[in-house]
Order: C-alpha cells, then sequence, then structure tokens
C-alpha cells in the first residue's frame, strides 16, 4: 500500500514487540483521508484498536451508516438528519407529546417511536422493555456525545443495529459467556452455579444495553467501539472479566441475589483495566481480526 | 572682722596727703571691689562720703563697675528716704550719674528712681528741689524711653515746682527761687524736647484748671516764649514720641542737642545750628517791639554787631595786604570809594577770604608771619591804643585757652556761657563773609586754589551783589545767613588746629585771623581777640561810617543806626572799663556789669557798654531793657520784671554776676587777699542765717555748674562728632580737587600726545606716498622685462619648431634610404630566383618533349589492339546479355513485392496491436469508470438513505398526525353520530377491525403467513368482491408466482380491496372533505398497506438496480411501473387492463398524496 511507505516502517513491528496503539492516531488519520471511507478497514481497526476520542464520533456515525463514506455528502446528509430530526421533533411538539421540559432522553425514545411507528396512543402507556433499553443507552450516548442531533442519530442507529444485526447473536451470547467461563475460571462457575446465580446474572443490563449504565462512559466507549464494528462478542469477555476481577467478592456472596445485586452496582473505579483486560481476552480467544486489505 | 577693720583702715587712708599713698588705696579699693561682690564695701564708702564728703570717696564711688551698681543705688535708695541725708546723697547721686555710668540704663528700674520723684514731689526744701531737679534733668536723657512710665511723674513735679516758684509755699529765701526757677525751666525744656506731645497736653489739662492759670501766667508762659515748636508736635503724636525706635538711635548727648535745638533762649539754645540767631531775632524783635517807643539802640546795638565786623576785617585786610593784591582790591577800594559800605564789606572779605592764601603751603607762613602776631598785635595795639582795655584782654584771655586742650577749648566757653555766646555770635560775624565766600566758590566751583583772576574779581562783586541783594534789605536774612555761618565758622575753628595746612577753612581762618599760629591756635583767644577787637573797632570807625549815616533812606539802614546806639554805648563802656582796668578777664568784666544792672540800679550807664562787650545777644538786650525800666521804674522789682521777659538762666547769670561784682567791691574795699576769711572778719559775724543761706546758694551753684558742666561735656561730644564729619567732607573736597588737578594734567597729556600723534601720522603719510611712487616705478620695470622676456621666448620657440622640422625631415630622408636600399636587395634576390626558374622551366620543357613522343607511341599501341579486339567479339553475347537482364528485373519485381507485402504484414499487426492496447485501456476505463459509477452509486446510495430515511420519518410524522387527527375526528364523531344506523355502523366498525389486523400483519412481520396470504389474494384478483369473499377463493389459484409477482399482486390486491371498500370510490384528494368515518377509516388503512408495499419494493428495486443502469432514475421516481412491467407478461390473464388502470391510478393517488403532505 502506498499509505504504508508513509508510515512508521517500524509499526508493523511495534505489535510483536509488544507496543500498542502507538501509531492508531496516524494510521486512522490515513484511512479517514481516503475519499470513500472503506468501511471494511475501519471495521477491522475499530476491532483491533482503541478507537482515538477526537475521531470516535465520525467512525461511529460511519460505521453505523449515519453518514456515508463519501467525504463531499457528509455535510448534505447531516444535514438532511438534521431536518429530519428537527420535523420529528416539531411533530412530536404538535401532537404534545413533547415539550421544552422534557428530558433530552425523552425526546429521543420518542422520536425514534415515531421514527419506528411504534409511538404509543398518549403518553400515560407504559413503557416497553426496549424502550428501556433505548433509555438508558441514550443516557450513556448523551454522555459522550454533546450535539443533541448526533447523539440521536448515534443512539437510534446504534439500537437498530443491535436489534437488527446482533438481535440473534445477542440470545447466544449468557450460553457463550458460561462457555468462556469455564475455560477461565472452572471454580467460579461452580460457584455461580451452586448459587444457582448463572441465569440470574443481569444479562439484560450486559447484553441487551451493552453495559450502558454499568461501566462509565469512558470505558463504556471501548466496548462500544468493538460493538459498532460489528462484533457483539465483546460483551460476553467484558462480562466474563467483570466475574473475574470480582471473583473474590462473587464467591464471598452466596445468595443469587446478592450476586446479582452486586453485579448490577460493580464499582467504577477500575472499569479501564476490566475493559483492556476483555479486550485482551477477547482477541486470545477469538483472534485478532487482521487486516482486509 | 579683718575685712571689716582694713575696710575702715582704708577708709582712713583715703584721705591721705601723700600722692602715693592716695594712688595705693584707690589700687586697694578697686581691687576690692573687684574681688569682693558684696555691699558691704559700697556701704562703707558711702558712709565714708556722707562723713566727710571726700574728693577721693566719690571719685571711687562714681567710678563703680557693674555688680557693684545694685548696691550703690541701694545705698543711694536707702538714704533717700531719710532728710538727713538726703542733699548730699542727692550731689553723690547727681556727681554719679554724670559720669555716665555704663550701667546708666539700670536707673529707669532701680527704685531710687521712684523715690527720687517721690522725694521731688514731697520734699520741701528748695536745695534738695533743685538739686533733684538737676539731677533728674541730668538723667533724663539716659533713661529717655525707660522713662516714659514715669512721665506723669515728671510732669506732676513739673507742675508743682513751677507753682512752687510762683508762690513759694515754703517761704525761702527769694534767691533760692532764682535757682530753682531756673532748674524748672530746664526741666521744662528737657521735658518739651524729649516728649513734646505728651507734654504740651499735660500743659493744656493741668492748666486749664482755673488754680493754675495764674502760675501758667506768671512762670510756664514765660518759659514757653522760650522755645519754638517742636516739630513734633506737628509730626508726631504721644505714641511716637514715647516710641522706644525713637530713642534707640540717640545717644545721650542727641537727646541733650535735641533738647537744646528747640530753645530760643540763648543760654539753653544749641550753638551749633541755626536756631540761635533765627530765635534771637524774633526776641530781639519783641523786644523791640516792647522797647519801640523808647530803647531803639537796642536794635542799633545789635545791627552794630552786624556791621561793626565787616568794617574791621576790610580794614585788616586792607591794611595787611594792600600790596599783595592791588589789582583786587583796587576795583573795590574805588567801590568801597564810590559805593557805600555795602561793597566795602564785602568784597574785602571775600577777596582776603579767597586770594589770600596761596596755593602753596609756603606761602602761608610768610603771610602768616607777616600777619602774625606782631602785625596784629600791631594793628590791635592801634586800635587798643584809644582804650587800653582790649590791649589787656589778649594778654590775659590767651593763657587759658592754650593750656587746655582742643577738647577743652569750648570749656572755657561753655563754662562761662555769656562770653562764649559772645564769642560764638562775634566771631560767626566775621565768618560769614567767610562762610558766604566759601558757598559762593562752592556754587562757581573755584575754590581759593584756583589762580584765575578773573573769577576772583568777578567773584567779590557778585558776592558783593548777592549779599548785598539779600542782607542789605532785611537783617533777617542777614540772621539766616549767619546762622549758617555759625555752623560752619564753629566747625572751621574747631578745625583750625586739627585740621591740616591744606584745608582752605584753615587758610580762611587763619588769613582772617591773621595772628593765629598755627601750632597754638586758640580759637577762644583768637576769637576773644576777634571779640574785643572788633567791638572796639566798630566803635572806632564809627566817627567814619558817620556820613552813612546820612543816608537814611537807604536800605541797610542797621548801618547809620549802630553807629548812633554805638556812639552811645561805646562811650559808656569806656567809661565802665576805664573804671574797671582790674578786671583781666571778658567774664569777669561783664558779671559786675550786670551786677551792677541788679544791684546797683543807678550804675549801669556805667557798665552798660560792658554788656556789649560781653553779652552782645540777649543778655544786653536785657540788659537794655532792665536799664529801660529802671529808668522807669526807678528800682523796681526787678526779679519780678526779669521772670517775665527774662529767661531764669539769665536771671541766675544776673545774680551770680551781682553777687560776684558785690564780692570784688568788698574786696577792692578791704583790699584784703583772703577773701573768705576776710569776710567773716570783717564783715563781722554774720547772721547764721545768712551763712547758711549762702551756703546753700554756693551748693545750689555747684550744682548748676555742675548741670552746666554735664551739658557742655555733651556739647563737646558732639561737636567732635561733627567735627568728624566736616574733615571728612573737606577730605574729600581736598580730593577731588586733586583729582582734578590730575584730570585737568592729563587732558593737557592727551593733547600733547595728539599733537605727536598727527605729526606723526603726517609723517607716516609721507613715507607712504614715497613708498607708493618707488613701487609704481619698479612695477613699470617689471613689466617691462616681462615683455622682453615674452618677447624672447617667442623667438626661441619658433627655433625650436624649425628646428624640430629639420630634425624630421632628416628622418625622412633616411627612412627612404632605407627602403630604397631593401628594394634594392629584393629585387636581387628576385633576379636570382628567376634564374633558377628559367633553368628549371627548360629542363622541364625538355622531359614533356620527350613524354609527349612516348604518348604518341602508346597512342599507336593501342589503336593497333583495338583493332584487335574487334575483330574477336561479335554474335553470341548479346541474346544471353538480353535474358540475363529481363531475369534480373524479374527477380527483383518479385523481391520488391515480397518486401511490400512483409511491410503490410508489420503494419497490420502494430495496427493490431494498437487496437488490442487500446482496446484494454478502453477495458480498463470501464472499469475505472464503473469504478467510479460504483462510487458515485453508494454515495448516491448514502444520500437517498439518508432522504428516505428522512422520508420515512415524514411519513411517519404524517402517520402520527393522522393518527392525531383521527383520534380527535373520532371523538368528534363519536360524539356527534352516534345516531346514525346501526347497521353501517357495525359494518364499519367490522371493516375497521380488519383491516387493522392486516395492517397489523404486515407491519409486524411480512414473513409469517406469507404464502398463505399470496395465494389468496392471487385468487382474489379477478373476482370484485369483498375480503371475505377473496379469502374464500384462495384456495382455487393454485399458481406460482415470484415474491416480486406475488407481492406486486398483493399490493394490487390490496389497492382493489381498498378501492372495492370504499363505496364512495372517489379520489383520495378529497379524503379531508369526506365527512364519512368509513371513508377516513378507509383511506387510514391504504395509507398503510401501500406503505409496506412500497418499502418492499425499495428492497427490490435496489437489487434491480444493480442488473440495469438505466432504470435508475425511473426507480426512484415510480417503482410500481417498474414493479408492474415484470408480471404483466407472467400474468396474461384478463385483470391486467383493470390493473394497469388501478396502478395508475394508484400512482397518481400517491403522487398526491405524498405532495400533500410534505
Amino acid at each position: 500500500m502506498a499509505d504504508d511507505s508513509q508510515r512508521n516502517f517500524r509499526s508493523v513491528y511495534y505489535e510483536k514487540v509488544g507496543f500498542r496503539g502507538v501509531e492508531e492516531k496516524k494510521s486512522l488519520e490515513i484511512l479517514l483521508k481516503d475519499d470513500r471511507l472503506d468501511i471494511e478497514k475501519l471495521c477491522t481497526f475499530s476491532q483491533r484498536f482503541p478507537l482515538p476520542s477526537m475521531y470516535r464520533i465520525l467512525v461511529w456515525k460511519v460505521l453505523l451508516g449515519i453518514i456515508p463514506p463519501h467525504h463531499k455528502s457528509h455535510a448534505l446528509v447531516m444535514n438532511f438528519r438534521k431536518e429530519q430530526y428537527w420535523d420529528v421533533h416539531h411533530a412530536l411538539r404538535v401532537i404534545r407529546f413533547i415539550n421544552d421540559s422534557t428530558p433530552q432522553v425523552d425526546v429521543f425514545l420518542r422520536i425514534h417511536q415515531l421514527e419506528s411507528g411504534k409511538l404509543p396512543r398518549n403518553l400515560a402507556f407504559p413503557l416497553e422493555p426496549e424502550d428501556e433499553v433505548f433509555l438508558a443507552i441514550a443516557k450513556a450516548m448523551e454522555e459522550m456525545v454533546e450535539d443533541p442531533i448526533e447523539c440521536y442519530w448515534l443512539v437510534t442507529s446504534f439500537v437498530n443495529q443491535l436489534n437488527s444485526k446482533h438481535k440473534d447473536a445477542l440470545q447466544q451470547l449468557p450460553k457463550i459467556l458460561e462457555q468462556y467461563l469455564n475455560i477461565e475460571d472452572n471454580r467460579l462457575l461452580m460457584h455461580l452455579k451452586a448459587c444457582a446465580a448463572m441465569s440470574k446474572l443481569p444479562y439484560d443490563l450486559w447484553f441487551k444495553k451493552c453495559f450502558a449504565g454499568c461501566l462509565p462512559e469512558s470505558s463504556l466507549q471501548r466496548v462500544w467501539d468493538k460493538i459498532i464494528s460489528g462484533s457483539c462478542k465483546i460483551l460476553v469477555f467484558v462480562a466474563l472479566e467483570i466475574l473475574l476481577t470480582f471473583k473474590m467478592k462473587i464467591i464471598a456472596l452466596t445468595t443469587a441475589e446478592k450476586i446479582t445485586q452486586f453485579l448490577e452496582n460493580i464499582p467504577q473505579d477500575n472499569t479501564d483495566a476490566i475493559v483492556s483486560k476483555a479486550v485482551d481476552l477477547w482477541h486470545t480467544h477469538c483472534g485478532t481480526p487482521a487486516h482486509s486489505v | 572682722m579683718a575685712q571689716q577693720g582694713n575696710v575702715g583702715e582704708l577708709l582712713s587712708m583715703l584721705d591721705s596727703p601723700s600722692l602715693g599713698v592716695l594712688e595705693d588705696i584707690t589700687a586697694a579699693f578697686k581691687d576690692n571691689l573687684i574681688c569682693d561682690r558684696g555691699p558691704m564695701l559700697v556701704n562703707n564708702l558711702v558712709d565714708y562720703y556722707l562723713e566727710t564728703n571726700s574728693q577721693q570717696a566719690l571719685h571711687i564711688l562714681s567710678t563703680l563697675q557693674e555688680p557693684h551698681d545694685k548696691h550703690l543705688l541701694d545705698k543711694i535708695n536707702e538714704y533717700m528716704g531719710k532728710a538727713a541725708t538726703r542733699l548730699p546723697i542727692l550731689s553723690l547721686l547727681g556727681h554719679v550719674i554724670r559720669r555716665q555710668p555704663s550701667w546708666k540704663h539700670k536707673l529707669s528700674q532701680a527704685p531710687l528712681l521712684l523715690s527720687l520723684l517721690k522725694c521731688l514731689k514731697t520734699d520741701t526744701d528748695v536745695v534738695v528741689l533743685t538739686t533733684g531737679v538737676l539731677v533728674l534733668i541730668t538723667m533724663l536723657p539716659m533713661i529717655p524711653q525707660s522713662g516714659k512710665q514715669y512721665l506723669h511723674d515728671f510732669f506732676g513735679i513739673f507742675g508743682r515746682l513751677s507753682a512752687w516758684c510762683l508762690q513759694n509755699p515754703g517761704h525761702v529765701a527769694e534767691i533760692y527761687l532764682v535757682h530753682l526757677h531756673a532748674s524748672v525751666y530746664a526741666l521744662f525744656h528737657r521735658l518739651y524736647g524729649m516728649y513734646p506731645c505728651n507734654f504740651v497736653s499735660f500743659l493744656r489739662s493741668h492748666y486749664s484748671m482755673k488754680e493754675n492759670l495764674e502760675t501758667f501766667e506768671e512762670v510756664v508762659k514765660p518759659m514757653m516764649e522760650h522755645v519754638r515748636i517742636h516739630p513734633e508736635l506737628v509730626t508726631g503724636s504721644k505714641d511716637h514720641e514715647l516710641d522706644p525706635r525713637r530713642w534707640k538711635r540717640l545717644e545721650t548727648h542727641d537727646v541733650v542737642i535735641e533738647c537744646a535745638k528747640i530753645s530760643l533762649d540763648p543760654a539753653e539754645a544749641s550753638y551749633e545750628d541755626g536756631y540761635y540767631s533765627a530765635s534771637r531775632k524774633p526776641c530781639t524783635n519783641l523786644k523791640h517791639h516792647q522797647t519801640d517807643p523808647s530803647a531803639s539802640h537796642y536794635i542799633d546795638t545789635q545791627s552794630s554787631y552786624g556791621t561793626s565786623t565787616p568794617y574791621s576785617t576790610p580794614r585788616l585786610t586792607l591794611s595787611q595786604m594792600p600790596g599783595q593784591l592791588p589789582q583786587i582790591l583796587s576795583p573795590q577800594s574805588i567801590q568801597l570809594s564810590t559805593e557805600p559800605q555795602q561793597v566795602t564789606i564785602w568784597s574785602p572779605s571775600a577777596v582776603c577770604g579767597m586770594t589770600t592764601p596761596p596755593t602753596s603751603p609756603g606761602i602761608v607762613p610768610s603771610e602768616s608771619s607777616q600777619s602774625s602776631s606782631q602785625p596784629y598785635s600791631k594793628a590791635f595795639g592801634t586800635s587798643a591804643g584809644g582804650k587800653g582795655t582790649p590791649l589787656g584782654t589778649p594778654a590775659t584771655s590767651p593763657p587759658p585757652s592754650t593750656s587746655d586742650d582742643f577738647v577743652h577749648v569750648s570749656l572755657p566757653s561753655a563754662a562761662a556761657t555769656p562770653p562764649k555766646k559772645e564769642d560764638k555770635s562775634d566771631s560767626g560775624r566775621p565768618l560769614l563773609y567767610r562762610q558766604q565766600n566759601v558757598t559762593n566758590s562752592d556754587k562757581s566751583l573755584d575754590t581759593p586754589g584756583s589762580k584765575s583772576s578773573v573769577t576772583l574779581s568777578d567773584l567779590p562783586e557778585f558776592l558783593g551783589g548777592l549779599s548785598f541783594e539779600d542782607s542789605a534789605e532785611k537783617d533777617r536774612e542777614e540772621d539766616a545767613i549767619s546762622k549758617e555761618i555759625s555752623e560752619i565758622t564753629t566747625d572751621a575753628e574747631h578745625m583750625v588746629p586739627r585740621g591740616g595746612f591744606d584745608s582752605p577753612f584753615y587758610r580762611t581762618n587763619e588769613s582772617l585771623s591773621g595772628s593765629q599760629k598755627k601750632t597754638q591756635s586758640a580759637v577762644s583767644g583768637v576769637q576773644g581777640h576777634g571779640q574785643t577787637s572788633e567791638p572796639l573797632t566798630s566803635s572806632l570807625d564809627k566817627p567814619g561810617p558817620e556820613s552813612a549815616r546820612e543816608t537814611p533812606k537807604q536800605t541797610f539802614t542797621p548801618i547809620d543806626k549802630p553807629c548812633g546806639g554805638s556812639g552811645e554805648s561805646p562811650a559808656g563802656n569806656r567809661e565802665g572799663t576805664s573804671g574797671e582796668t582790674s578786671i583781666l578777664t571778658p567774664s569777669p568784666c561783664k558779671v559786675p556789669a550786670q551786677r551792677r544792672v541788679v544791684f546797683g540800679g543807678g550804675q549801669p550807664p556805667l557798665y552798660e557798654h560792658l554788656f556789649e562787650v560781653a553779652l552782645p545777644k540777649t543778655a544786653y538786650l536785657f540788659v537794655g531793657k532792665k536799664t529801660e525800666e529802671l529808668l522807669k521804674k526807678v528800682k523796681g522789682t526787678q526779679d519780678e520784671d526779669c521772670m517775665a521777659s527774662t529767661s531764669p538762666v539769665e536771671v541766675l547769670d544776673r545774680l551770680i554776676q551781682q553777687g560776684a561784682d558785690a564780692h570784688t567791691k568788698e574786696l577792692n574795699k578791704l583790699s584784703l587777699p583772703s577773701k573768705s576769711a576776710d569776710w567773716t572778719h570783717f564783715g563781722g559775724s554774720p547772721p547764721s542765717d545768712e551763712i547758711h543761706t549762702l551756703r546753700n546758694q554756693l551748693l545750689l551753684l555747684h550744682n548748676q555748674l555742675l548741670y552746666e558742666r554735664f551739658k557742655r561735656q555733651q556739647h563737646a561730644l558732639r561737636n567732635r562728632r561733627l567735627l568728624r564729619k566736616v574733615i571728612k567732607a573737606t577730605a574729600l573736597e581736598e580730593h577731588n580737587a586733586a583729582m582734578k588737578d590730575q584730570l585737568k594734567l592729563q587732558e593737557k597729556e592727551i593733547q600733547a600726545l595728539k599733537l605727536s600723534l598727527q605729526k606723526e601720522q603726517a609723517r607716516y603719510h609721507q613715507f607712504q606716498e614715497e613708498h607708493e611712487n618707488i613701487v609704481a616705478q619698479l612695477h613699470s620695470q617689471i613689466r617691462q622685462l616681462q615683455h622682453d622676456r615674452e618677447e624672447f621666448y617667442n623667438q626661441s620657440q619658433e627655433l625650436q619648431t624649425k628646428l624640430e622640422d629639420c630634425r624630421n625631415m632628416i628622418a625622412d630622408l633616411r627612412l627612404e634610404l632605407k627602403k630604397a636600399n631593401n628594394k634594392v636587395c629584393h629585387t636581387e634576390l628576385l633576379l636570382s630566383q628567376v634564374s633558377q626558374k628559367l633553368s628549371n622551366s627548360e629542363s622541364v620543357q625538355q622531359q614533356m618533349e620527350f613524354l609527349n613522343r612516348q604518348l604518341l607511341v602508346l597512342g599507336e599501341v593501342n589503336e593497333l589492339y583495338l583493332e584487335q579486339l574487334q575483330h574477336k567479339h561479335t554474335d553470341t553475347t548479346k541474346e544471353v546479355e538480353m535474358l540475363h537482364a529481363a531475369y534480373r528485373k524479374d527477380l527483383e519485381k518479385a523481391k520488391l513485392c515480397v518486401q511490400q507485402q512483409s511491410q503490410r504484414l508489420e503494419a497490420s499487426q502494430k495496427r493490431i496491436a494498437e487496437l488490442e492496447s487500446q482496446l484494454s485501456k478502453k477495458d480498463h476505463l470501464f472499469v475505472e469508470q464503473k469504478k467510479y459509477l460504483e462510487d458515485v452509486k453508494i454515495k448516491a446510495r448514502g444520500q437517498l438513505q439518508a432522504v428516505e430515511s428522512r422520508y420515512k420519518a415524514q411519513k411517519r410524522i404524517t402517520q402520527a398526525f393522522e393518527l392525531e387527527i383521527l383520534d380527535l375526528f373520532g371523538r368528534l364523531e363519536k360524539s356527534s353520530l352516534l345516531k346514525k344506523l346501526e347497521d353501517e355502523k357495525t359494518e364499519a366498525a367490522e371493516a375497521a377491525e380488519e383491516r387493522l389486523d392486516c395492517g397489523n400483519e404486515g407491519c409486524a412481520d411480512a414473513v409469517a403467513g406469507y404464502s398463505e396470504e399470496t395465494i389468496g389474494r392471487n385468487g382474489e384478483t379477478k373476482p370484485p368482491s369483498t375480503r371475505g369473499s377473496s379469502s374464500s377463493k384462495a384456495g382455487s389459484n393454485s399458481e406460482l408466482s415470484t415474491p416480486e409477482k406475488n407481492q406486486n399482486q398483493r399490493f394490487i390486491n390490496r389497492w382493489e380491496t381498498s378501492m372495492l371498500l370504499e363505496p364512495s370510490t372517489t379520489v383520495p384528494l378529497t379524503v379531508g372533505s369526506l365527512p364519512s368515518s368509513q371513508s377516513f377509516l378507509g383511506m387510514k388503512s391504504r395509507e398503510l398497506f401501500r406503505n409496506k408495499s412500497e418499502s418492499q419494493c425499495d428492497e427490490q428495486g435496489g437489487t434491480i438496480n444493480s442488473l440495469s443502469d438505466t432504470l435508475k432514475t425511473e426507480l426512484c421516481k415510480d417503482p410500481n411501473m417498474e414493479t408492474k412491467a415484470p408480471p404483466s407478461p407472467n400474468n396474461s390473464l384478463s385483470p391486467k387492463i383493470p390493473e394497469s388502470s388501478v396502478g395508475q391510478l394508484h400512482i397518481m393517488d400517491y403522487n398526491e398524496t405524498h405532495h400533500d403532505h410534505s
């Protein structure tokens, strides 16, 4: 590749030696320089490396199809998106589903409901579980993205992706978790099974909400990088790592309720390490995605 | 107390007769005083003095230094309180004060002053009062500013004493009153002089009272007649005259003189300024008025003084120096003869004043020797020859004057005021002319030093005219002048001994008083001469000037009058003097005279002339008046009369004189050497009262004397100061004169230098001209020579050019020679060459001939061989040659053809390759294009997706809106159309339910129950029945169709069903306007279906897109057309037509609805 000549020739060896993330930003910049963005490459990159925060939103938008791979049409498309958002917003205001005091996530939810045609007849309708998921994700996303329009689009695209692309895979995740847990730490699995907590683990929080509300945003971003780039297996490894990290505590706990309660409110201080370890674990188990040149 | 005893011893030894002891004792006392600061010694001394009246003690006490003053004053104060010791202690105080100790300023603070004032206020002893007043008067100028607090005490004392004088409450002797009066008079002067405003206001207030009026009339008023208006009364104020600043710059003697200045009394007045003569005049005038009818000789005598001196002086000068100044004197003598006295008065004096002293001092002695004492004495002798008395006077008067130093020159005159006064006045007279000379000479700026006779001769005239005009008219002006003169003359007199010989004053003085010696020129003595001589001479001359008496109408009236007056008086004088030849000094002469006036009323005529001599001024006036009064009243109360008109001092003087007179008479009678002893012896024992009176009188006199001495000292001080000023002024004048001389000398020098400068300049001009001539000559020579030189130069240049030409010619010629030689050589060379060539060419010609011959031979041989050859080749060769040629040509042609073929082949091959490459390029291009197309497609798709999603959103929005609207309408209609037909209602409800189910199916999952539906629907297409019927027929249709087709069909079916469902079959545009709930529901369901189908179409359209590019645009616009086309061939059934129509309808519908919503 012509681009490789411009890159540091050592960058290939860095990984072999053990350095990571040395030339990531630069290589991402090179990737983003292509006029028609190569979505596959971006996907691979995103799976292999953590995204630099300054390009994260852009990459996400591209990967989620909010903006097309052509740079030229970015502005136009974003304008469309914006107009659409405001149109819907306006409509919702007109039919009085939202007003000025409505929280942003609710606004997102209503807009999403309207666009997906699932808008309830009136506001009194109780929220469905999928709406709860949406709200959780939207809340997390709202923390990460400043622009409400971008945020909405990311949330709705993310949710759509989960619902469409990973719908089947998500259902398989608890089984996979058990499987890997067996490989990694049999004793813990035994303990969990002994406590009958295996079925009561917070799967909804972990796999439907994709840890939204469980991990802090800075760590969550890195997890979502992988999800957005198409791999929902990472969720399993994150959950596995959480279990492994807090193994001693979990073993100390004997009832399923307590374990669930603890896992739903894990301490937030060491999440970066957890995520890093999870990514490593994922890489070791599923293999590092190679560059599809 | 060794000290005490020691002091007692010392005191006892104080009056030791031995001089050495005396000195030692005084020294011891002084040492003691220095060492001891206690009051003891001073007290002892004072006691001792009071006891013994020791002069030594007095001397020590009066010279006490600072720290002891307090003790002394305390002691005096102590004794002052005692009546017994009051008088001696007052005299002691007087002594001390007159010494002017350094601590005199402390007197004002001392309690002594208070006690003194108290004593003066309360004491009744006249002697004490008189002494105290004198002490006070002495003290006053010493403490001018500090004494002001006791001002009213002073005034009170004055008031008391003045009243005392009149009323005499103690009934003391008249003689005391005279003394007291005199001292009060002095106090009056002092107070008036020092504090005029306060004093006048006091007088005003004090004597405005009636009881004091008499005192004022009798005592104070006469006193006031003897004072001028004090200037302070005009300019000053009560506060101002008490101002310390006023007194600060005045010394004691200044104060004394200040007081004397305002006095009109000749006895009191200051001599140095003009008040005296000016004051005398009104006084005399007053007297004159008073005595006008009877005593006209007063004026005569007075004026005789004014005129007598001029007469005497010219005479003197004329007699002295007729030979010296004949040219000057002659006109004056002429004038003298022609004119009356005036001219003669002025001119001689002026001449002698200015011309007598030649500039060189050497002449002065000669002149002085000429006019020294001998000639003068001769003159005096001549003048005195007639009389005798003058002869005596010079003999007697010199001793005191010479014995005294200059400082004391004025002492006798001060001590004996009357003679002094005379001296002053008389010496002032002659000096008047000198003064005028001086003033005039000041004007003309030609002092005696100038030699020009013209100014000198003119000056007398000028002076004469001037003074004549001025003085002839009135005596006043003369007096006024004499006032000025008196100032200068007194100064001049003092100058004589001190000033150098160079001083003009000295000269004039000398010339005037001729006989004086420079070294011992005792002024008083000289004046004495002058005085005595002048009146005498005047009296002598009187017969002479009597001729002038005949001209009474002249302005110079005084002259003839004194003649008459003096004519009388000299006679009397002579008589008096002749009678009293024993009297040697002038003052004794006067005293008896006056005495006689007082006491011996009948005698006055005898010594009246003596007054003229001794008291020419006021005293004489008084005497005159006195005699007149005596004549009138015949021995009246003289004292009272005296009081009324004369000053108390004069009265006192007279008293003393009379006393002396009487004394001398007694002495004469007794002719005994010792007076005092005789007095007691021969006069019998006089009554003790008389003795006491006399003693007191003596004491008073002594006091008076001391006071007068004090005054004299003050005057002396002042005189000294004034003298210093005069010396300075004269020195400056001298200096000026010297400077002027120098200036003149320098001017002369300058002129001389100028002359020489002119000469030098002329010479210089001459030299310059000569020099210029020579220079001009030389210049012309130079010019000529230069001209010659130029000519020569030109010639030489010409010659040189010629020389050059010649040289050039020679060079040319040489060149030509060389060239010719060269040519010759060259030609020779050429010649040799040519000869060589010639030889060569000859040899070549020979060879050529040889070769030509050979050629000829060979040509012949060749011809021979050619002939041989032609004979041998003839027939066969031609054909073969022709064939060969033909073959060759054929071969060549074939070869060319082959070549061409191969070339074409190559070209075509190349062409093929090119085309192939082009093809590949094109392919590549195609690929690229495809790629690009793909790219664009993706791009467009991306955008399209966005648009699509947007559109979807819009659709959702509209759905939401519609739902909302429907909801609202539903509510509306629910309420309004409840009463409608129940059948319809149920039907509609059913239909709605079914449709909703359908919609839900489509929305939720398209996969579920898919096949069944399609089958059912396919069968459903034809029969135009409701859905329920179609579904029942579904099973009949067994034909399978592609999902695409199925969908399409399904879609169409739905359409149909929807169309069928709607009973009204109206265009969906009018949906909003239809009021029926059925129609709305239908619309809703239809929309829902259509949306669903459309989304499916879109998905399919995406697949189609990749297959055919051309349809892309149409796909977007109406996918329904596309979808319709494929199913049509498959669907060869009849419903095709209605389908299409319906589809078109649908399309239109869709578009329109879409537009409506957007």
